[in-house]
């Protein structure tokens, strides 16, 4: 019995309201597994080449893994896939929960969105069709994400939403999308959505997700359930990824004030040490997770207490140079409320700090809003958030395009240090100091990114000289790039990954219990490659070239100075040997475009 | 003397932030922090040795979990979980 996969996916065009329940071979759903491998094979079929991230063209995919709809913990997870507004390269970006459990249920794979409506709308997904209901009363009058989630919720009690808030709605192209409390933050999907005047998507499915060994997937469950409240986990539960900060402090690999340092005088302030030692309110979890890593923190008495992650913090607090927690705090819940990516925002943010500090606003258009604009200002930032959500004022209008863009209108020499890859802002790993990350960040299909590539583990374990990328740091990036790609496809949390001692081995016993499909370890080693690979070949597709695969150039020229990291740099020759080496590794040529051959060894030459 | 700084879990279990200990090689110290902080173990350390899910880097510099490693008087070590992930 097949069981995980209900071997079709929906294509709901919003231009024509036709909604068609397409076959999706079921080769194709075991070659790209579920979640990203899918979202990106669809994505692959459902566009046009070259077509505009925020065109009626686009195609926003919502794609569901295997796992989804089983008692396996952390499965309770979709995928977000289209072509990324900020970067112009793919985006796939997760969040978990309720949605993705109802979206499943309706009996399909994926959901794929394609035209625009003729007005802000609201899509209904069921059993019964679907349906585009007016959104009027929701957009354009800046609402929250949590008080427009509460007027769908009152005026469609049966479904369950996903949504964008003011940004979505005003193009800010690193707006997200929110479900339940959790958010697809990365890579502006939210602008994808709003640009086809799509404020929400309500679900409500029916049909219970098949399994094809029922005892073998409860029992597995189960035990991956005992295993995810063992020591592997116990970082997230007993204090959550903010218990980075205060570490990645020590190690000078804490990125402040826009990647100028990386250590931070007011790091103990906002870590996650202190914050749980004066501020925590409470721990949450993900719908279906036994892990619970969310910690919730107060901000002021009497006010709701926000959650906070490790990314948000440092990205708010240290990189805009703010050590006020409460303000730390403040902001990342105005991002959740307007529907920013917490990372970007920051990113972005201090950026244009350290703009307004070396004077390269004076004289520009801009000079006027940003007179007075200094690191630490968390006035400035709360209010920032607020404009840019909104594209108000000439300066908000500007970031709200992402550091990228913003640094190419001022010109040299701001986009030496903007601070971004392939225009996806850097999340809190300084790379001059964790430089296996910094090949990472280079290669990723997506832009710089931590969820993609977890090239830092090899920093953090001794196997490499952290100071220092080299081949081997190809060998860990690649690693931890298919061992992403498995797990985002399944898909199971990362935060999972520690608990599975043999990960190949452990993840083909899982899908073969849920799918009936015969797969070993060897079978989803080869699908991983071929995922990472089909990212790249989309955004070959979509114009990308190797001069893409690199950093900002302050990380080649301006060591840093402080702690344990004293003096670091990368070294550009460095790098492009270890380029060089994570091309040939994945069988792609020296210019890191990809082969025949290589696209017919992981079966993609079709596409 | 060499001074063990702990991070996250392991600070919040044993209530401070660093321990002062004599030893001349990193298995010493890791068996000298056990017993000066018994909530450390097993969960942490384990005699001489550092359980997987843990890091320690020397001076904050450089990775080790070699229990021969050398210190020197005034080395710090740096204790932090493995998991760094965001």
């Amino acid at each position: 019995m097949q069981g995980g996969l209900f071997g079709a996916y929906l294509r709901i065009d919003l231009g024509s309201g036709a909604a068609t329940r397409v076959a999706l071979d079921p080769a194709i759903a075991r070659r790209f597994i579920g979640g990203v491998g899918l979202g990106a094979w669809l994505l692959h079929h459902e566009t046009p080449r070259d077509f505009d991230p925020l065109g009626a063209e686009a195609a926003v995919i919502f794609a569901f893994g295997p796992l989804l709809g089983t008692p396996l913990t952390t499965s309770a997870k979709y995928a977000l896939v289209a072509k990324s507004p900020l970067t112009g390269r793919i985006g796939d970006a997760l969040s978990s929960s309720r949605f993705a459990v109802e979206a499943k249920r309706m009996a399909v794979d994926a959901i794929v969105i394609t035209g625009c409506a003729a007005r802000p709308s609201i899509l209904i997904l069921d059993e019964a069709g679907a349906s585009l209901e007016a959104a009027d009363d929701l957009w354009g009058h800046g609402l929250s994400v949590s008080d427009a989630a509460r007027a769908l919720a009152a005026r469609f009690p049966e479904h369950t939403f996903a949504l964008i808030g003011p940004a979505g709605e005003h193009l800010v192209r690193y707006a997200g999308v929110t479900n339940d409390g959790r958010h697809a933050g990365r890579g502006g999907l939210g602008a994808v959505l709003g640009a086809k005047r799509l404020k929400a998507i309500g679900v409500r499915g029916a049909r219970r997700v098949p399994l094809a060994d029922a005892a073998k997937t409860i029992a597995l469950s189960k035990a991956l359930a005992r295993r995810s409240l063992g020591p592997a986990t116990e970082k997230y539960r007993e204090l959550g990824t903010v218990g980075n900060l205060a570490a990645f402090n020590r190690l000078a690999a804490l990125p402040t004030r826009n990647f100028q340092a990386s250590t931070f005088e007011g790091a103990a302030d906002v870590s996650g040490e202190v914050l749980q030692a004066t501020r925590r309110k409470g721990r949450g979890s993900c719908t279906n997770c036994t892990i619970g890593c969310e910690h919730f923190f107060e901000v002021t008495p009497g006010e709701a207490p926000v959650k906070a992650e490790y990314e948000s913090v440092f990205a708010l607090g240290p990189l805009c140079g703010v050590r006020d927690p409460e303000i730390v705090l403040r902001a990342s819940r105005r991002c959740d409320e307007l529907g920013l990516d917490t990372i970007s925002a920051g990113g972005t943010i201090a950026f244009a700090m350290e703009c307004a500090e070396r004077g390269l606003f004076d004289g520009t258009a801009f000079a006027a809003e940003a007179r007075g604009l200094r690191f630490g200002d968390g006035a400035r930032l709360l209010g920032l958030l607020e404009d840019i959500a909104f594209r108000r004022g000439a300066l908000a209008d500007l970031l709200a395009e992402g550091s990228r863009s913003a640094a190419a209108r001022l010109g040299p020499p701001a986009p030496d240090f903007a601070p971004h890859v392939k225009g996806l802002e850097l999340p809190g790993y300084e790379p001059r100091a964790l430089q296996s990350m910094a090949l990472g960040f280079s290669v990723g299909s997506r832009g710089a990114d931590h969820n993609r590539s977890g090239a830092y583990e090899a920093d953090f374990s001794g196997q490499v000289d952290r100071f220092c990328v080299s081949t081997e740091s190809a060998r860990q990036a690649i690693a931890t790039e298919d061992r992403a790609a498995v797990l985002d496809s399944l898909i199971l949390c990362k935060f999972l990954r520690g608990t599975l001692v043999d990960f190949y081995g452990e993840s083909a016993e899982l899908l073969a219990a849920v799918t009936g499909f015969d797969c070993d370890a060897d079978e989803l080693r080869r699908a991983a490659r071929r995922i990472v690979l089909l990212k790249r070949l989309f955004n070959e597709r979509e114009g990308w070239t190797c001069a893409e695969d690199t950093l900002p150039e302050r990380f080649f020229t301006q060591a840093l100075t402080q702690g344990a990291a004293d003096g670091a740099v990368i070294s550009r020759a460095g790098l492009a040997r270890s380029i060089a080496a994570y091309y040939e590794a994945r069988g792609l040529r020296s210019d890191g475009t990809i082969p025949a051959e290589t696209l017919r060894a992981n079966q993609l030459d079709p596409l | 003397m060499v001074t063990i700084e702990l991070y996250g879990v392991p600070r919040m279990r044993a209530g401070r932030d660093e321990v002062a200990v004599e030893a001349t090689c990193l298995g010493d110290a890791l068996a000298a922090l056990g017993r000066a902080c018994p909530v450390l173990t097993p969960s942490v350390v384990d005699g001489p040795r550092l359980q997987p899910r843990y890091v320690v880097a020397i001076n904050g510099v450089q990775f080790t979990a070699d229990a021969a490693h050398p210190l020197r008087d005034g080395d710090a070590i740096v204790l932090l979980a493995a998991d760094a992930g965001g």
